[in-house]
């Protein structure tokens, strides 16, 4: 605790001036930066050497980017007062897609204003933790068991507004950044294994009365993707052909035969991990992930240091969350977790999912560079 | 509770700030071990098992795609193509390309209405099992016209792509088609006696004739091309080569134009007719008549064509050259004659007195000729076909002397002529007689063996040989097909291993074959020859020798519609002969069944086809 003190005011005096005036993390913009260069130059070769959609991307990122500044400008104390209201407008926009919302692949997620398409899913993804957060910020750790209660139904609620879209995935994950924020908060080891043991008690009823077909479907193709090959099996045994033909230094820049000759699906998008499997074998894989504990790490360190409980369970509830859709998304396109359509945060092409990551970065940031003009 | 809100001890803070921080190690731990799970992964697949997904991506990118080799063709001597490639245009299908494929039938049935039912739906059951990438061909030749239609059409049908192919195509249809025999698509049976590899992509196999006995020759071995396809299949770029090795070509002595001419002399009839070259034994023609349409059996014969040349009173599909067992009639005479002379039975001039008939224990053996010949001495006997005089000559010589001179001669055993399938006829003996009949041997069998009638047998092809021999003066050839094995042009020099085994037959006088030889022509020139009509036009000395064998048909007889029998109760017209007699340049049989015509004008009017036309081209 010594030393890491000792290396914040280390890091502190390096990059004090700039850095510091705009209100930015070194450390985590080094791995962010880094990460969007790679994810450049993966979603060029991914769709076959297009410009147009090199170009495109870049625009997102730029933009994104620009958010990220801008959220690193405002102060948690703030992002905690307007917490409730954001939420609010979140929940009636979830409401509103399950009124007048656009079908899109057989579900009900975008809202259309018009000029632009906006799935109210995504706010939810900052909108849920934030809320929790805001409710627990109050109080002591572990909370009150009303306040579990509270934070849980928060939970469920947003979650149930999602799956019946249907976006099975998608709520689960949101419900999960949601749970961070309770698991941080100290919800007390005896509740998490019991709520783990009634979750997979009711696994076969879900399975029985609540899941669509194609869900089903996912999940029996992600238990043996080999009964389907050319089915719905057929994008993840092409997914570890990729990978596993890439072998430990990959087939080099631009080599990619299974992105190129459309064998993956969705390369740039969700199997964009493939495509860099392939390309940069065993040892690309291990810079990217060397690259994503970098981010975690210095995510729950900003945790760590925060000073007020709010932006403490932000940081390492967003922190989770990112690590999550990692994972999810890794062990995905590798074939250990079923198929669920999610990008690989801050690698694959630039969606709203970009937009919300970015902007939760900005967040990380601000609580780490506030706390400073907080202090007295 | 409540006082703790208003101001938290320190202790409890602190107490706080741990149980935080515990969460945040154990969400750290948590993080790095589902990472090393994830790293385990990536050396499970990209370590571990980079062979087979290795091999997997290269069998994504890469398909090979057979290249069938294309047959060789077939010339006559002349260098006529007689069976050829054509290129016709088929239906290509992949079925990943095709949405609804019921529909697509359907549209493409309304599209092309020449497209039989049957094979739609055919396809159709295939179609539906089939892999999703893999191009199947409809198995349907369209014709330009059609294809041209559906080229117009074809942004209709995704999926389907019009491609040209090569078929066998037999230009002069029905003319030689025993000989030729055709090409049919693979059967299960033929399949399991195939190399595999070499057949990959082929859809045909020699079936009958030539096609048959030289598929080895013709049918060469298949290419090999690695293409780089995307996920649908589509060829992005071919990536390696290995040619197909064509089949080779192949000559036959078979001479179309003079094939066709005998076709065209003996065409209505049931008849066959062999032409060869008595020097090497090549056959120059070979006509079993009425002949049928290979071309039709290629992409496999409708059950409807089949069974019309089934029932055919004709026979088509029976190749009477090679297994038409005829009874050889007054055409064995003169190599009875010959038997005689060298066995000093007779003298050549000891003249026998001919009542009409042969009497022996009792029982009379009718000559054709009511009244009889007359004074005949051997040549007499000969050129008139006189059957008393050899009656008795026959019985004078006995069986066994008959037997084993006949036999060298090619009688009562295969030719050996490159075709599978050939029949032995029957030149009956003691021995013969007792293993199929069971019963003995009595001097009448051997009286009407004398004149080729009884048990006696002969195939056309064994006529043809037994006078190629006669007329070689003993020199005993082996009739064959191939002339040679063209090797993409080159070594035409080739030439048949069969055609070189040549034995001679053992001659006590050289005087005696010239005897008989003289009588065979006069036969057509002298005053009393059974072919005297015939012969009066002929420029050159031939030999010749007519038979007439009573009605008796080929094939078993239960197969024979009783009607049609009764209708066909003709004579069959037989004929043998060579010219010219001292530097022969052909020897022909022919056979007519249930003759309207006569065997002997036929053979003259090839002769004098063959000796005037198409002597003077041949180098």
């Amino acid at each position: 605790m010594h030393i890491n003190l000792n290396f914040k005011q280390k890091v502190y005096r390096r990059n004090s001036g700039l850095l510091n005036t705009l209100h930015l993390d070194g450390w985590l913009l080094l791995g962010i930066l880094l990460l969007i260069i790679s994810s450049s130059l993966i979603v060029f070769s991914a769709s076959s050497g297009n410009v147009a959609v090199l170009e495109r991307h870049l625009i997102r990122v730029g933009f994104s980017f620009i958010l990220l500044l801008a959220f690193a400008q405002i102060p948690p104390n703030i992002i905690s007062f307007y917490t409730p209201w954001i939420f609010g407008i979140g929940m009636l926009m979830l409401i509103s897609v399950l009124l007048f919302g656009e079908v899109g692949k057989g579900a009900k997620r975008w809202l259309d204003f018009g000029f632009t398409r906006f799935q109210p899913s995504e706010l939810m993804k900052l909108a849920l933790p934030l809320m929790v957060a805001w409710l627990y910020a109050h109080g002591t750790f572990p909370p009150s068991k009303s306040k579990i209660f509270s934070g849980l139904a928060l939970v469920i609620i947003t979650a149930g507004l999602i799956i019946v879209q249907p976006d099975l995935g998608t709520s689960i994950l949101i419900a999960m950044s949601g749970l961070f924020v309770i698991f941080f908060a100290g919800l007390s080891w005896k509740w998490i294994l019991a709520a783990i043991s009634l979750v997979s008690a009711s696994l076969p009823i879900v399975w029985n009365f609540y899941m669509y077909a194609y869900q089903k479907q996912r999940v029996m193709t992600f238990l043996n993707p080999e009964s389907d090959p050319l089915g719905s099996g057929y994008h993840i045994i092409q997914s570890k052909i990729a990978i596993g033909s890439g072998g430990i230094d990959g087939k080099g820049y631009m080599g990619s035969t299974q992105a190129h000759l459309d064998f993956l699906p969705e390369s740039t998008t969700d199997f964009i991990f493939s495509v860099l499997a392939e390309e940069f074998g065993l040892i690309g894989v291990l810079l990217l992930l060397l690259l994503y504990t970098l981010i975690i790490a210095r995510g729950l360190y900003i945790a760590s240091q925060a000073h007020d409980n709010f932006s403490k369970l932000v940081a390492a509830s967003l922190t989770m969350t990112l690590f999550v859709y990692v994972f999810v998304n890794i062990g995905m396109v590798s074939g250990i977790l079923p198929v669920v359509g999610l990008p690989l945060p801050l690698l694959s092409y630039g969606g709203s999912s970009l937009v919300t990551l970015m902007v939760s970065f900005g967040i990380l940031m601000s609580i780490h560079t506030h706390k400073k003009l907080l202090k007295t | 509770m409540s006082f703790k809100h208003q101001q938290q001890p320190l202790a409890l803070l602190h107490e706080q700030k741990s149980l935080f921080r515990s969460r945040l190690y154990f969400a750290l731990g948590f993080v790095i071990l589902l990472f090393i799970m994830l790293i385990g992964r990536m050396i499970y697949l990209q370590v571990n098992n980079f062979q087979h997904y290795h091999a997997m991506s290269e069998g994504n990118r890469i398909s090979v795609e057979i290249i069938p080799p294309v047959r060789g063709r077939i010339y006559d001597r002349n260098n006529v193509v007689i069976a050829d490639n054509r290129p016709v245009f088929v239906l290509k299908f992949v079925k990943n390309d095709i949405k609804n494929i019921n529909n697509t039938l359907f549209h493409l049935k309304k599209t092309l209405p020449s497209i039989p039912d049957k094979v739609l739906k055919k396809f159709f059951n295939k179609l539906k099992l089939a892999n999703k990438f893999r191009p199947l061909y409809l198995p349907f030749s369209l014709n330009e016209k059609e294809a041209a239609h559906f080229s117009v059409t074809s942004y209709q049908f995704p999926g389907i792509t019009l491609t040209a192919k090569l078929k066998r195509y037999y230009p002069f249809g029905k003319s030689a088609v025993h000989a030729l025999g055709y090409v049919g698509k693979i059967n299960q049976r033929e399949l399991k006696n195939l190399d595999l590899k070499s057949y990959q992509g082929t859809e045909v196999i020699g079936k009958l004739g030539v096609e048959k006995q030289y598929e080895s020759l013709l049918h060469g071995y298949p290419g090999i091309q690695q293409v780089e396809t995307n996920a649908k299949g589509r060829v992005i770029r071919k990536l390696e080569t290995l040619a197909a090795i064509p089949g080779q070509d192949i000559q036959l002595t078979i001479d179309i134009e003079l094939q066709k001419y005998i076709e065209q002399l003996v065409k209505g009839q049931k008849a066959s007719v062999v032409v060869i070259k008595p020097k090497s034994g090549e056959i120059l023609a070979y006509v079993s008549e009425p002949g049928y349409d290979p071309n039709l059996f290629i992409d496999g014969i409708s059950q409807k064509n089949y069974n019309t040349l089934l029932k055919d009173a004709g026979r088509p599909l029976v190749n009477r050259v090679l297994n038409g067992q005829y009874p050889p009639a007054s055409t064995v005479k003169p190599f009875i004659a010959l038997a005689a002379l060298e066995h000093n039975t007779i003298p050549f001039y000891k003249k026998i007195k001919d009542p009409g008939y042969f009497e022996f224990k009792g029982h009379k053996y009718r000559d054709w000729k009511k009244w009889g010949h007359g004074e005949v001495d051997m040549e007499d006997a000969i050129t008139q076909s006189c059957d008393t005089y050899f009656y008795k000559l026959g019985l004078d010589l006995g069986i066994k002397k008959i037997h084993n001179s006949l036999y060298p001669f090619g009688f009562g055993h295969t030719t050996g002529i490159d075709l599978s399938g050939e029949s032995r006829g029957i030149l009956p003996s003691k021995k013969w007689k007792r293993a199929t009949k069971g019963k003995s041997w009595f001097k009448g069998d051997t009286i009407i063996a004398a004149i080729g009638q009884g048990y006696f047998l002969a195939t056309p092809l064994q006529l043809a040989k037994a006078t190629a021999t006669l007329a070689n003066r003993g020199k005993i050839i082996q009739p064959h097909l191939l002339k040679e094995h063209l090797k993409n042009n080159e070594n035409r020099h080739n030439s048949n291993p069969i055609a070189k085994k040549q034995t001679q037959i053992e001659i006590q006088k050289i005087r005696n074959w010239n005897r008989i030889i003289n009588a065979m022509g006069k036969v057509m020139k002298g005053p009393h020859g059974t072919a005297r009509a015939a012969g009066r036009k002929l420029q050159y000395p031939m030999a010749g020798k007519t038979g007439t064998s009573q009605v008796y048909s080929i094939g078993k007889e239960a197969s024979y519609d009783a009607k049609s029998v009764r209708k066909n109760l003709r004579d069959h017209s037989l004929f043998i002969g060579f010219a010219p007699i001292n530097n022969p340049e052909i020897a022909i049989s022919v056979v007519i069944e249930n003759a309207e015509i006569k065997a002997a004008p036929v053979a003259v009017a090839i002769t004098n086809y063959y000796l005037n036309k198409i002597k003077h081209h041949e180098p």
